[in-house]
C-alpha cells in the first residue's frame, strides 16, 4: 500500500512516520502511535468517543484525515494530564462517578476540558449542550454533570487561593 | 474500516485547486471538515482518485463586510464560528437558529458552510455500509436501477439534508462559486437541482468559495424549526425556515419562507412574499402560507419517520414560525437572547 | 459514626484513573507483534443453503495468512445446553442478513477487506420468515430442522384458579401491547484477540461478559482441552447482555488464529455489533388482568410471543423471564402464563439488562393505570394494595427474602409531588408512576452442576499487600470495586492495600459471568466469605500474641486491637507477618452457590426466575406532551431503588440513573427498524440512543433492606429499575393528554395519532350528548 511520509503534532512532541495519505488519524493515534486512549465507538461520526483537541478545539478524530493535520498540535486524552498530574475533571470523574464502563470516557475528557478552558463556569445548560455531541450509553449523563460541577468548584477554589493545594 | 486507496492534495490557493479539479474531473473529491465526505467514503459511496483537502486555503475563511454592505462568509467557515459571529447572529437570526440545530457540538466544530450547502443528499437505501448495499442490490443513486422509494420511477428522491440551505434561501443569499475563469455569483436557489443524484449546480472544476448575504435582508425576523428525533446528532426529518420584516404596526413589510429535509433540494415556498407582504396577521392567512407550505414539501419514505407525519410537522412549524414572526406566540429561544 | 469504615462509602472505582487518563486496555486496544486483522464476510441474503463456496482467490493474496469456512469449526453451539444450535460459520444454511459465512486474517485491514470480496458463495434461496405469528404457521424451510414451526419454545403455567379469580374482579381489562426490538448499543464494540502461542496453546482477550462460558465454548468448537486455552477479560466498554454469551467473532478469531499459528484480532464495526444483536426482541404481550373492587388484582393472564431472531441464545430463558417474573413483585395468586420464543430470518436475541422481564412490565403496570382509572383508584393506591407480605413464596414458586418497594413507592410518591400533581396538572403536562423489580442473579445456573456459581481466592504475603483473585468480570459497573470494599472492610484495612486480579481464567477461579445481575450478591458474598477465611488466620496468630481469643479481636483503619482495650493494638503489616510466621503466605477461599430453598418450584421451565433475592423499584415521570406534534418531553424522572445495602452509594446511583436512562431510550425513541430481514439503521447515527439533551433530570433514592442473605445485606442495583422507567412514561403521557399508547417506542408520531383519534371521539360524544339532550327537551 502506497504511504508518504508525516509529520503531527502530538501531545506536544513531534512526530514523523509513514502512513496511507488517506487514514484517519484516530487509526493513525491507535495504530501507529499506540495512542490507544481515543476510541472508535461509531462509523458515521456520531458518537464522540473519538474526540481529540486540535488547536485546543475539540474534534472527531475518526473524521480527520491525518494527512490533513500537519499544522495542527493535537492533545489526545493522553496529553490531558500536566507533568503526570490529573487534571481536575480527570479527578473528579473517579469520585463522582462519571465513568462506568469508561469507554465514552476519553471522548468527554476532552470535551470537558475544552469547555473547562474555554469557560471555567459554565451553566448546567451550556455543560449538557456542550456535552450533547458525546454518547454515554452507562451513566444517564447525571454523575458526569456532578464531575463537572466538582471539578469547577476545586478550580474555584484553587485560583482563589494560589498558594494552596496543588 | 479503512478508507480506498487515493492521493490527498492540500493546495493553498483557489487557483490551485481548480487546477487539480480540472486536471482530475470527476476523480477528485472535495474535503473541508471531513463530516459527511468521511463517512461516506468508508461506506465506499464514492471512491476519488484524489481528495482535495482546501483546510489550507486561507481565502475561502473569514466574515467579512464588503463595501457593497453585503456580508461575504468564507465557505470554510466553522459552523461553531458562524454561531460565534456576532454580527451575523444579530443581523441575520435565522441562520444562528439553523445552524445550532445542525449535528452537534463536536461536528459543527469541524463542518463547515460550504460542506453544509454541498452534503450528500440522503436516503435511508443509499446511506449504508457497501456490505448493506450490496445485499440489497443496490439503488437507482448507486449500483442499482431501482428507486427503493418510488419503485418503478426514474428519478431519485434522495433529500436534501442540510440546515443552513433552507435559511440562507429566505435572505436571498448569493454564493460565489471559484473556477477556472475566475469567480462567479449565483443566486443560491439556482444551485440545488431538486434530483437526489445530480444535487448541485457545481461544475467538476469548481468551487464554491463563499456565501454572499445581502443588505436587503439584514435585521429581518427569522426562525427555523427542525423535525428530528434527538436534539443533537441528527439529521433533520423536515426545516423549516421562516424570515419576516415586519413594522411596528405589525405589517409585514417582505418574508419568505423555505423549506429543508422533505425534497431532493431545499425550495422556497414560491407564494410567500405576494401572499404576505402589506398583511397583519391574521390566523387565515397563515394557513393559506401553510396551504402552500405541504403542497411544496412531498416527503417520501426516505427515513425513518413517517412521510405523513413529516407532512403534518411542516404544516405545524409553519404556522408557529410565522405566529412568531408576528409576535403572535412566544419567539423559540436561538441563543441570541 | 457508621458500623462500617469502607461499606456504604462512595470509593472511587478502583480502575478509574486507568479510565479518564486513556491508559486503560480494552480489547481492541491491545495489540501484539505479527498481529494479523481478521473480518468476517456475511450472508447477503436471509435464508438460504449454501451450495458452494470458493475462497482459493483470496488464499492467493500475499497478505492474506488463513481463511476459514464452516469446514474449520464444524461442532456447534450456544449458550444454553438445550440450545446448540449456532457454527461461528455457517456450515450449511445461513440464516439471516448478516450471517458469517467465512473469515480471513490477512496483514492489513484493507487487504482482509479485499480477500472478503474474492470469496465466491453460492446461495440457494428459501422462504425467508421475518413476521413471528407468520412464522409460526410455516409449513416449510423450517429455519432449524428440529424446530417445527419455528417454535424455538413455548411453556404453559397455570396457578392458582384463573376462574375464580377472573369472577372476583369486578373490572377486568384486555389488551395487546407491542415493544420494538432494541440493541444494548454498548459503546464499545466487540473485539476479541486470539494469541496462537508456540506450545500450541491459545489465549484469548475478549471482551466479554462470561469469560467462563467463553472458555468452554472455544474449548468445545475448537477441540481443544480447557486447559489449554486461556481467557482473558480486559477492560471492557459496557455489556448491558451483549456481551452475555458468546459472540461469533470470539470463536472466529481463534479458528483463524490457530489456522495461521499467529495472533489475530477482530473488532466488529458498529453495523456488525447490530447483526450479532442478542438485544431485546420484539415482543407482543396479550394481556388480561381483573381488579377486584377493593383495588386486589384477582387474576392474570398473559400470553408473550417474543421474535427470537435465528438462534436459539438465551431465548427460552427470555420467555420464562417474562412469565415468572410476573410474580415477585404484587401478591398475584391466580396467573395464567403463555409464552412463545419464536425464529425468524433476523439476528438472535437474547439477554439485555431487565431480561425477558421489560416489555412485559410496560405491559402490566400499563394496565394496572388503567384499571385504577376504571375502579377510580390512585395509581399509587393500586400498587400499595398489592404488595406481598414478605418474606413469603409467591404462588409460582418465588421466595422474597426482603421487600423495599413500599418504601420505594412511599419516596418517589413524596418526592415528585405526586399527590399535588396526579391528575391535577393541566393539559398537556402529567405525572405517570411504576413499579418494577429484579434478580440478584439466577438462583440455578445456566449448565446445571453442583460447582458454587463463584469462588474467590485471596492472598496476602510478607508486602502485607492484599491480591484478590475472582472470576468476577467487571464491565464497568463496579464489580472490581465491590470486591475490594468487601475485603477492606473485612480485613480492616485501606482500599489501596488490596490488589485484584480478575477474570483470567489461568489465574482466577470460576465465576459463571456478569449477567442476571449477579456479581454482588454472589462474588460479594464469595468475597466476603474469603475475607472472613483470611481475617480468621490472621486473628488466630495475633490472638496468641495477645494471650485472647480470636473472638475478642477486630480490624479497622490497618490495625487490629483488642476489642475491650483497643489501644492494645498491631499494625496490619506486623499482623500479617505474625500470622506468615506461622503458616507461611496466607492463603483463603470463599464459595457461593444459592441455597436450596431459593431455587424455585417443580414444573416445567421453573428453574429460570428463581433467585436469592429480589431487587425492587419505583419511579415517577414528570412530562409535556405537545399536543400539536404529539412531541414529549421528560422533565424529572424519581427512581428509587431498594438494593438491600448500597455497598458504595455513588455506584449505586450510577447503575440506577443508568438503568433509568436506558429505559428512557426504549421509551421513547430507539427501534431496531427492520425491511425483509434488513436491518434500516445499523448505526448509532440511526438507531437513536438518547444524548444528555433528552436525557431528563433523574434523580435517584436508595432504599435499604437489608437481605438477610446478601452482603452485608446488599442485592440488584444494576437492571431493576430499567423497566418502571418505561411504563412511568406511558402512564405520564396518558395523564398529560388521555391517551393510552400500548407501542414502544413511544413516538410522536403514535401520540399525535391518538390525540386526534381521541379529539375526534370527544367530539362525536360530545355532538351525541347534545342531541341527547336536545332529544330529553
Amino acid at each position: 500500500m502506497h504511504r508518504e511520509l508525516i509529520q503531527l503534532d502530538i501531545n506536544g512532541e513531534r512526530r514523523e512516520l509513514a502512513v496511507p495519505p488517506q487514514k484517519v488519524l484516530l487509526d493513525v493515534l491507535r495504530e501507529d502511535l499506540g495512542l490507544t486512549g481515543s476510541k472508535r465507538g461509531c462509523d458515521d461520526s456520531s458518537c464522540g468517543a473519538c474526540a481529540v483537541l486540535a488547536d485546543g478545539v475539540p474534534i472527531l478524530a475518526c473524521v480527520a484525515i491525518a494527512s490533513c493535520y500537519q499544522e495542527t498540535r493535537i492533545i489526545t486524552v493522553e496529553g490531558l494530564a500536566v507533568a503526570g498530574e490529573p487534571t481536575p475533571i480527570q479527578t473528579a470523574y473517579g469520585e463522582a462517578g462519571g465513568s462506568q464502563c469508561g469507554f465514552c470516557t476519553p471522548g468527554f475528557m476532552i470535551a470537558i476540558h475544552a469547555l473547562l478552558q474555554h469557560n471555567p463556569n459554565p451553566s448546567d445548560e451550556e455543560i449538557r449542550e456542550t456535552l450533547s455531541s458525546n454518547l454515554c450509553r452507562c451513566t444517564g449523563y447525571m454523575q458526569i454533570y456532578e464531575s463537572v460541577r466538582l471539578a469547577m468548584r476545586r478550580m474555584e477554589a484553587r485560583s482563589a487561593q494560589p498558594a494552596a493545594v496543588r | 474500516m479503512s478508507l480506498p486507496a487515493m492521493r490527498v492534495v492540500r493546495p493553498r490557493t483557489v487557483e490551485d485547486a481548480v487546477r487539480v479539479l480540472a486536471a482530475h474531473g470527476p476523480e477528485a473529491m472535495i474535503l473541508a471538515g471531513g463530516t459527511d465526505v468521511v463517512p461516506n467514503l468508508q461506506m465506499r459511496l464514492f471512491a476519488p482518485r484524489v481528495l482535495l483537502d482546501i483546510k489550507g486555503i486561507g481565502s475561502l475563511r473569514g466574515v467579512v463586510r464588503q463595501p457593497d454592505e453585503t456580508i461575504r462568509v468564507g465557505a470554510l467557515t466553522t459552523l461553531t464560528q458562524l454561531l460565534a459571529t456576532e454580527s451575523l447572529r444579530l443581523r441575520y437570526p435565522v441562520i444562528s437558529s439553523a445552524v445550532r440545530s445542525i449535528a452537534g457540538p463536536l461536528q459543527r466544530n469541524m463542518g463547515t458552510l460550504g460542506g453544509n450547502l454541498c452534503l450528500e443528499t440522503r436516503c435511508r437505501w443509499y446511506n449504508q455500509s457497501d456490505f448493506w448495499r450490496k445485499s440489497l442490490g443496490g439503488c437507482l443513486k448507486k449500483e442499482g436501477t431501482i428507486c427503493h422509494v418510488a419503485p418503478g420511477g426514474d428519478r431519485c428522491w434522495a433529500v436534501w439534508s442540510g440546515d443552513c440551505a433552507p435559511a440562507l434561501l429566505t435572505l436571498d443569499a448569493e454564493i460565489e462559486i471559484a473556477g477556472p475563469n475566475g469567480n462567479r455569483r449565483l443566486a443560491l436557489s439556482s444551485f440545488y437541482r431538486n434530483d437526489g443524484i445530480n444535487r448541485i449546480a457545481l461544475g467538476g472544476d469548481e468551487l464554491l468559495a463563499a456565501v454572499v448575504l445581502p443588505p436587503r435582508t439584514a435585521g429581518w425576523r427569522g426562525v427555523y424549526h427542525k423535525l428530528r428525533i434527538r436534539n443533537s446528532i441528527d439529521y433533520p426529518l423536515a426545516g423549516v425556515a421562516v424570515v419576516m420584516n415586519v413594522d411596528e404596526q405589525g405589517v409585514c413589510r417582505d418574508a419568505r419562507v423555505a423549506l429543508g429535509a422533505v425534497n431532493p433540494a431545499p425550495v422556497l415556498v414560491k407564494q410567500a412574499a405576494d401572499w404576505l407582504i402589506g398583511k397583519k396577521y391574521s390566523p387565515e392567512l397563515v394557513e393559506r402560507l401553510v396551504h402552500a407550505a405541504i403542497q411544496t414539501g412531498k416527503p417520501l419514505t426516505t427515513s425513518a419517520s413517517s412521510p405523513v407525519y413529516r407532512r403534518e410537522m411542516l404544516r405545524v412549524f409553519t404556522r408557529r414560525a410565522l405566529e412568531e414572526m408576528w409576535g403572535m406566540r412566544p419567539r423559540t429561544p436561538n441563543g441570541n437572547d | 459514626m457508621s458500623a462500617y469504615s469502607i461499606i456504604g462509602r462512595p470509593l472511587p472505582m478502583t480502575d478509574s484513573p486507568a479510565k479518564v487518563s486513556g491508559l486503560g486496555r480494552y480489547a481492541d486496544d491491545i495489540s501484539v507483534p505479527g498481529m494479523l486483522v481478521g473480518k468476517i464476510l456475511h450472508s447477503p441474503v436471509p435464508h438460504a443453503r449454501i451450495k458452494k463456496i470458493d475462497s482459493s482467490k483470496a488464499e492467493g493474496l500475499p497478505e492474506v495468512k488463513a481463511v476459514a469456512t464452516g469446514r474449520d469449526a464444524q461442532r456447534p453451539y450456544g449458550i444454553l445446553p438445550i440450545g446448540h444450535d449456532e457454527n461461528a460459520l455457517a456450515t450449511d444454511k445461513v440464516r439471516y442478513i448478516g450471517d458469517n459465512v467465512a473469515a480471513v486474517a490477512a496483514t492489513t485491514e484493507e487487504a482482509a477487506e479485499r480477500a472478503l470480496e474474492l470469496i465466491e458463495v453460492e446461495y440457494e434461496p428459501l422462504t425467508a420468515w421475518f413476521d413471528p405469528l407468520e412464522a409460526m404457521k410455516a409449513e416449510e424451510d423450517w429455519i432449524h430442522e428440529g424446530r417445527p414451526h419455528n417454535i424455538e419454545k413455548e411453556y404453559h403455567h397455570e396457578f392458582g384458579n384463573l376462574e375464580e379469580g377472573f369472577s372476583q374482579a369486578a373490572f377486568v381489562q384486555e389488551e395487546r401491547f407491542y415493544a420494538a426490538e432494541v440493541n444494548h448499543a454498548a459503546m464499545e464494540p466487540h473485539s476479541t484477540l486470539a494469541i496462537w502461542q508456540p506450545d500450541a496453546r491459545l489465549t484469548v482477550y475478549s471482551s466479554t461478559q462470561v469469560p467462563y462460558y467463553l472458555h468452554r465454548t472455544i474449548s468445545d468448537v475448537l477441540e481443544m482441552p480447557m486447559s489449554e486455552v486461556r481467557v482473558i477479560k480486559p477492560m471492557v466498554g459496557g455489556g448491558f447482555g451483549g456481551k452475555s454469551e458468546v459472540i461469533p467473532l470470539e470463536i472466529i478469531a481463534p479458528i483463524l488464529a490457530k489456522k495461521a499459528k499467529r495472533p489475530v484480532k477482530i473488532t466488529y464495526t458498529r453495523e456488525e455489533v447490530f447483526y450479532a444483536h442478542r438485544g431485546r426482541p420484539i415482543t407482543l404481550v396479550d394481556l388480561k388482568v381483573g381488579l377486584t373492587r377493593e383495588g386486589k388484582i384477582s387474576a392474570v393472564a398473559a400470553r408473550v410471543v417474543q421474535d427470537g431472531g435465528a438462534y436459539c441464545g438465551y431465548g427460552p430463558v427470555t420467555v420464562l423471564y417474562s412469565g415468572a417474573l410476573l410474580g415477585a413483585i404484587y401478591d398475584i395468586r391466580n396467573l395464567k402464563f403463555d409464552g412463545y420464543r419464536v425464529l425468524t430470518n433476523k439476528p438472535a436475541c437474547g439477554a439485555m439488562r431487565g431480561h425477558g422481564t421489560v416489555n412485559v412490565r410496560f405491559a402490566f403496570e400499563s394496565m394496572l393505570d388503567m384499571l385504577a382509572a376504571a375502579a377510580a383508584l390512585d395509581p399509587a393506591e393500586v400498587r400499595r394494595r398489592n404488595l406481598l407480605q414478605a418474606p413469603c413464596v409467591t404462588v409460582n414458586g418465588l421466595r422474597v427474602t426482603s421487600y423495599g418497594l413500599p418504601e420505594c413507592i412511599e419516596k418517589v410518591v413524596e418526592r415528585s409531588g405526586w399527590l399535588e400533581k396526579k391528575g391535577k396538572l393541566p393539559y398537556g403536562r402529567g405525572i405517570g408512576i411504576a413499579c418494577s423489580h429484579y434478580v440478584s442473579g439466577a438462583a440455578n445456573p445456566i449448565i446445571r452442576s453442583n460447582m458454587p456459581h463463584t469462588t474467590v481466592n485471596m492472598k496476602i504475603d510478607r508486602d502485607a499487600g492484599v491480591t484478590i483473585f475472582t472470576g468476577a468480570s467487571e464491565i464497568g459497573q463496579g464489580s472490581d470495586t465491590m470486591q475490594v470494599q468487601i475485603a477492606a472492610e473485612v480485613l480492616g484495612v485501606r482500599p489501596e492495600r488490596i490488589k485484584l486480579v480478575a477474570a483470567d481464567t489461568d489465574l482466577t477461579p470460576v465465576d459463571l459471568g456478569s449477567y442476571s445481575s449477579r456479581v454482588t450478591f454472589m462474588a460479594g458474598n464469595a468475597c466476603l466469605e474469603a475475607a472472613k477465611n483470611m481475617r480468621a488466620q490472621i486473628f488466630e496468630a495475633v490472638a496468641k500474641k495477645f494471650g485472647c481469643i480470636p473472638d475478642e479481636l477486630e480490624s479497622r483503619d490497618d490495625a487490629v486491637f483488642y476489642r475491650y482495650k483497643p489501644a492494645q493494638r498491631i499494625a496490619f503489616d506486623e499482623a500479617v507477618r505474625c500470622a506468615i510466621d506461622f503458616h507461611g503466605t496466607l492463603v483463603a477461599r470463599g464459595t457461593y452457590a444459592p441455597p436450596d430453598e431459593s431455587r424455585g418450584g417443580q414444573h416445567k421451565g421453573a428453574g429460570v426466575g428463581p433467585s436469592p433475592s429480589y431487587s425492587y423499584a419505583a419511579q415517577t415521570a414528570e412530562v409535556s406532551v405537545d399536543p400539536e406534534t404529539g412531541e414529549v418531553t421528560i422533565h424529572r424522572v424519581v427512581a428509587a431503588h431498594d438494593c438491600g445495602k448500597a455497598l458504595n452509594p455513588v455506584t449505586v446511583d450510577g447503575q440506577v440513573i443508568g438503568s433509568v436512562y436506558m429505559g428512557l431510550g426504549q421509551a421513547m425513541q430507539e427501534e431496531m427498524l427492520w425491511h425483509e430481514g434488513r436491518l434500516m439503521n445499523p448505526s448509532l447515527l440511526e438507531y437513536r440512543i438518547p444524548t444528555t439533551l433528552e436525557t431528563p433530570q433523574i434523580d435517584s433514592i436508595i432504599v435499604e433492606s437489608e437481605d438477610p442473605e446478601g452482603p452485608f445485606g446488599a442485592k440488584e442495583a444494576g437492571e431493576g429499575s430499567l423497566a418502571a422507567a418505561i411504563p412511568a412514561v406511558a402512564n405520564a403521557i396518558s395523564d398529560a393528554v388521555g391517551v393510552r399508547i400500548t407501542s414502544l417506542p413511544l413516538t410522536p408520531e403514535k401520540i399525535l395519532e391518538a390525540i386526534r383519534e381521541k379529539q375526534k371521539q370527544d367530539r362525536e360524544k360530545n355532538a351525541a350528548t347534545r342531541s341527547e339532550k336536545r332529544g330529553a327537551r
